[in-house]
């Protein structure tokens, strides 16, 4: 279970998040939704200190720590506990995709290479990329970038998987088999936060939508009510601007 | 004053007397590239950090041994050296000759090597510094695992350069009265006037070695290389063509970021 409280987040004099209060319980898939620069990307970037929150908590699997002042210790261990896919992957790019969802196992939580190795292979077959263990990033394909990138997070077994726009970046051809592994891996009962703006996988997945807007979550709930009936004037619009007529009326 | 008559013999005779000092030469610059490296990464440390006063010191430096001749850092430091430690009370008037030249080539060598590593370091690209982090490794194991192996293989061609030049500037060692590969070419002229013969040689050597790194660093920068696509990954890099050529690298040595400098 993770669990943010009263997050806050300054960036010189300009307050990008306004307090952030957000739970999700093991297992559970909370989606994030909002406009460009409404701070999605940054809470996310709070949970694991890859930004410093100014103000709040952050807990992770009953380990909490206090935004103010916190130690090296305890950013490495909110790390250990979550894992990040991001818009661009960032994959390690003199690594191959075996290597790359090695590293943090062998670096990190000093398993012996071989059984690394053993549990690394598995994770990417998972993802589909059974025969693309020795291919270096750049031979592969955005989405399978992108494939090796969530496997790299799921080979940590780590208790949030925090994902960023995992599909904004890719081709429209490519979407789906990254969303395919991503409801996959969800129905697993993997503890998921994921900004997004594929309104079907959020209602499809989530089992609770966030709507966020200038550094606030201005509407939250089940999925099936907040697409169906948002309540707040702005979600209205947002989701208007975002969703085909179509798909909108269901 | 034109030299004595050319004589095909005194090349053939002179090839095994200036050998016989290469490894001076080589000394010179194995010793000021692995110390210049050293230099190099404690120079670029500062402004990669971007600590406050220790950068501006950085900057200077890098600024001071790019911007003057390195044959006047050379007498700079065998003639200035001695009279700042004798203000410290300490007596260097018997350290050998080779001990400034080696000092300064490292001290030079190391302000091209900082302005290296830094933009090794800078081309990689944030994001994977920060998946580092996310996976849970510490700043430095981001930076020994992730960082530096790319920064390297980046940085290999400049470095390459960089050892080539040194190279050949360890040719105006002799102005101090070393003796390795151009002073004993000097001397074999005093004797015996053939300039041509002796100059001749020495551009041979030279060469050659050259040519040989050139080539071993090629082989070396496709191998640390190899996750960048394999076709056109180095020419879109470096601007470099397929193979190793005698035209390709009198055209590079022309444009090298430092060049020799010639007297
Ligand atoms: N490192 C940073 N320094 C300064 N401002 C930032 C930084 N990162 C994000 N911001 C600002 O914070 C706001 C929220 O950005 P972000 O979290 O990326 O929004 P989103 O992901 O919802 O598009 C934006 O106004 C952005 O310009
Ligand atoms: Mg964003």
């Amino acid at each position: 279970m993770i669990k943010l409280s009263r997050i806050t987040k300054h960036f010189g004099r300009q307050q990008v998040l306004r307090g952030i209060d957000l739970t999700a319980r093991q297992g559970e898939v909370v989606a994030i939704l909002g406009p460009s620069g409404s701070g999605k990307t940054t809470l996310l970037r709070c949970i694991n200190y890859l930004e410093r929150p100014s103000d709040g908590e952050v807990e992770i699997g009953g380990f909490k720590v206090d935004c103010k002042h916190p130690s090296k210790k305890e950013i490495q261990t909110l790390r250990r506990k979550s894992a990040m896919v991001f818009q661009h992957y960032n994959l390690f790019k003199h690594k191959t995709a075996l290597e790359n969802v090695m590293e943090g196992l062998v670096v990190v939580r000093k398993l012996p290479k071989d059984e690394a190795r053993e549990r690394s292979a598995k994770v990417l077959e998972k993802v589909g990329l059974g025969a693309k263990l020795d291919a270096y990033p750049s031979q592969l394909s955005g989405g399978q970038q992108q494939r090796v990138g969530i496997a790299r997070a799921l080979a940590l077994e780590p208790e949030v998987i925090l994902f960023d726009e995992p599909t904004s970046a890719l081709d429209p051809e490519l979407v789906g088999e990254v969303l395919e592994v991503i409801r996959r891996i969800a129905k697993e009962g993997i503890t998921m936060i994921v900004v997004t703006h594929e309104m079907g996988f959020a209602r499809e997945v989530a089992n609770h939508v966030i709507f966020m807007d200038e550094g606030r979550i201005v509407e939250e709930g089940d999925p099936k009510e907040i697409f169906a009936r948002p309540k707040e004037e702005r979600t209205r619009q947002f989701l208007k601007r975002i969703t085909p007529e179509a798909s909108y009326s269901i | 004053m034109p030299g004595a008559k050319f004589d095909l013999a005194y090349v053939f005779d002179y090839f095994p007397k200036l050998l016989s000092t290469l490894n001076v030469t080589l000394t010179i610059v194995g010793l000021s590239i692995v110390l210049g490296l050293g230099v190099g990464f404690l120079v670029a440390l500062p402004r990669l950090y971007k600590v406050p006063v220790l950068k501006r010191v950085s900057e200077v430096y890098v600024s001071f041994f790019r911007g003057t001749p390195i044959l006047i850092q050379l007498f700079l430091i065998y003639y200035g050296l001695p009279e700042i430690l004798k203000l410290a009370n300490v007596d260097v008037t018997r350290t050998p000759v080779l001990v400034f030249v080696v000092l300064t080539y490292s001290l030079h060598a190391g302000a091209f090597m900082s302005e290296m590593i830094r933009a090794g370091v800078a081309a990689v690209d944030r994001g994977q510094v920060e998946a580092a982090y996310s996976v849970g490794m510490t700043g430095p194991q981001a930076f020994v695992r992730i960082v530096l192996p790319q920064a390297l293989a980046i940085s290999l061609p400049v470095f390459a350069n960089l050892v080539i030049a040194t190279l050949k500037d360890t040719s105006l060692a002799f102005s101090l009265g070393v003796m390795e590969m151009t002073g004993k070419a000097q001397t074999l002229i005093t004797v015996g006037q053939h300039f041509v013969e002796a100059y001749l040689v020495l551009a041979i050597i030279y060469f050659v070695i050259s040519f040989a790194l050139e080539r071993l660093f090629r082989l070396l920068e496709r191998r640390l290389l190899r996750h960048e696509k394999t076709e056109n990954a180095d020419r879109k890099r470096f601007g470099r063509r397929g193979s190793p050529s005698l035209r390709g690298l009198l055209a590079e040595s022309a444009s090298l970021p430092k060049g020799g400098s010639g007297l």
